[in-house]
């Protein structure tokens, strides 16, 4: 059935996609989860109302797992520095503090389910390894600041 | 003559060691126990191009400088032993790969009469080269880590990309051959990890 697919219409979906919902979210690490929300957990395809309707449920599917790897791709390749930033944004887009959402993620680790189902084991690994890393340094930050801030208090 | 004699020995006990260890590494395979990383998928390596992108974050200083300037000492560590443990891995299939793309050769070049020894020869000394290499990167690897090697890791990727060219160079006609060989070698090792 996939090879029946037309390039172009699973390219056309992809655009659409990117222009109307991925580019109003804030961040890939955002985006990330979004994309991965799509999916389905027992089949591992991806569904998309809306554009569904707009295109066919296979090329939607396409479109939205094309998407997936890339936001993905980028997130795996950015630098440490670059994913702790996009861990702030995420957490301060999403009305919870870099804190809580470390003492959340460090339990539930629901960034594992956000990896693309083609993804080789060794980019999973590696991106995992990176979250976990890149939340003990949010953590780290915070309690800096945390101590930071009771030392500027005036001695009574 | 003596000086040679040691090189050779040298070689030979490098070479010896990393077979060691790369064995040794892929039974214990228990660094995902420590380090809470699922580890159980690393046997079953499917190579993409993500994966190839990979290498160049893998053996990147920054990121360990960056954690070391950010977090704890413990932190910092645990770390630079998950990078570890990442890189030998990476360097493991690198050389799966490479081992695959040579016996697919051979296999190849058994049933190609055109062959010319002075060819297979350089291979030999490439495929030969390759290994040495690979050895010594993962035995630095395993006690400096990966961010301390990363000269000698581009210069294992050229050695690797050289090979493949080389294979290419000598059997074009094989190509077809052996990458067919190389489709049936990795079917059965799918069907195994998916199973």
């Amino acid at each position: 059935m996939h090879g029946e697919l037309k390039h172009e219409d699973v390219e056309a979906a992809r655009r659409d996609l990117a222009e109307r919902t991925l580019s109003r979210i804030r961040g890939d690490f955002a985006r990330l989860i979004y994309l991965a929300s799509m999916r389905n957990y027992n089949t591992g395809e991806y569904h998309h109302e809306g554009l569904a309707c707009m295109f066919t449920e296979s090329i939607a599917g396409r479109a939205i797992a094309s998407c997936h790897r890339d936001v993905f791709r980028r997130l795996v390749l950015c630098p440490l520095k670059e994913l702790v930033e996009q861990l702030e944004l995420y957490a301060s887009s999403n009305c919870s503090t870099p804190s809580e959402l470390v003492r959340i993620w460090e339990r539930l680790q629901p960034y594992r389910v956000t990896v693309p189902l083609e993804c080789s084991p060794l980019a999973a690994r590696f991106f995992v390894s990176n979250i976990r890393t890149a939340l003990a340094i949010l953590q780290s930050r915070h309690l800096r600041a945390h101590r930071e801030a009771l030392s500027a208090l005036p001695d009574r | 003559m003596t000086a040679l004699a040691f090189s050779l020995l040298a070689t030979v006990i490098i070479l010896a060691v990393c077979v060691f260890l790369s064995r040794r590494g892929r039974r214990r395979d228990s660094d995902g126990e420590v380090y809470g990383i699922e580890h159980e998928t690393a046997g079953s390596f499917e190579w993409d191009p993500l994966t190839s992108e990979l290498s160049g974050r893998i053996f990147d200083r920054k990121d360990s400088d960056f954690v070391a300037s950010e977090s704890s000492r413990q932190i910092t560590r645990q770390f630079q032993r998950e990078r570890t443990a990442l890189a030998l891995d990476w360097l493991r299939a690198v050389r799966d790969q490479v081992n695959q793309l040579v016996r697919a050769h051979f296999r190849a070049s058994r049933e190609n009469d055109a062959l010319k020894p002075t060819d297979e020869i350089r291979l030999w000394v490439e495929f030969l080269l390759f290994q040495l290499t690979s050895g010594i990167l993962y035995l630095l690897i395993w006690v400096c880590g990966p961010s301390r090697t990363a000269a000698l890791f581009g210069y294992s990727l050229e050695l690797a990309a050289q090979l493949q060219k080389v294979t290419e160079d000598i059997l074009p006609a094989g190509r077809q051959v052996t990458a067919e060989l190389m489709n049936n070698e990795q079917e059965p090792k799918n069907g195994d990890a998916a199973g």
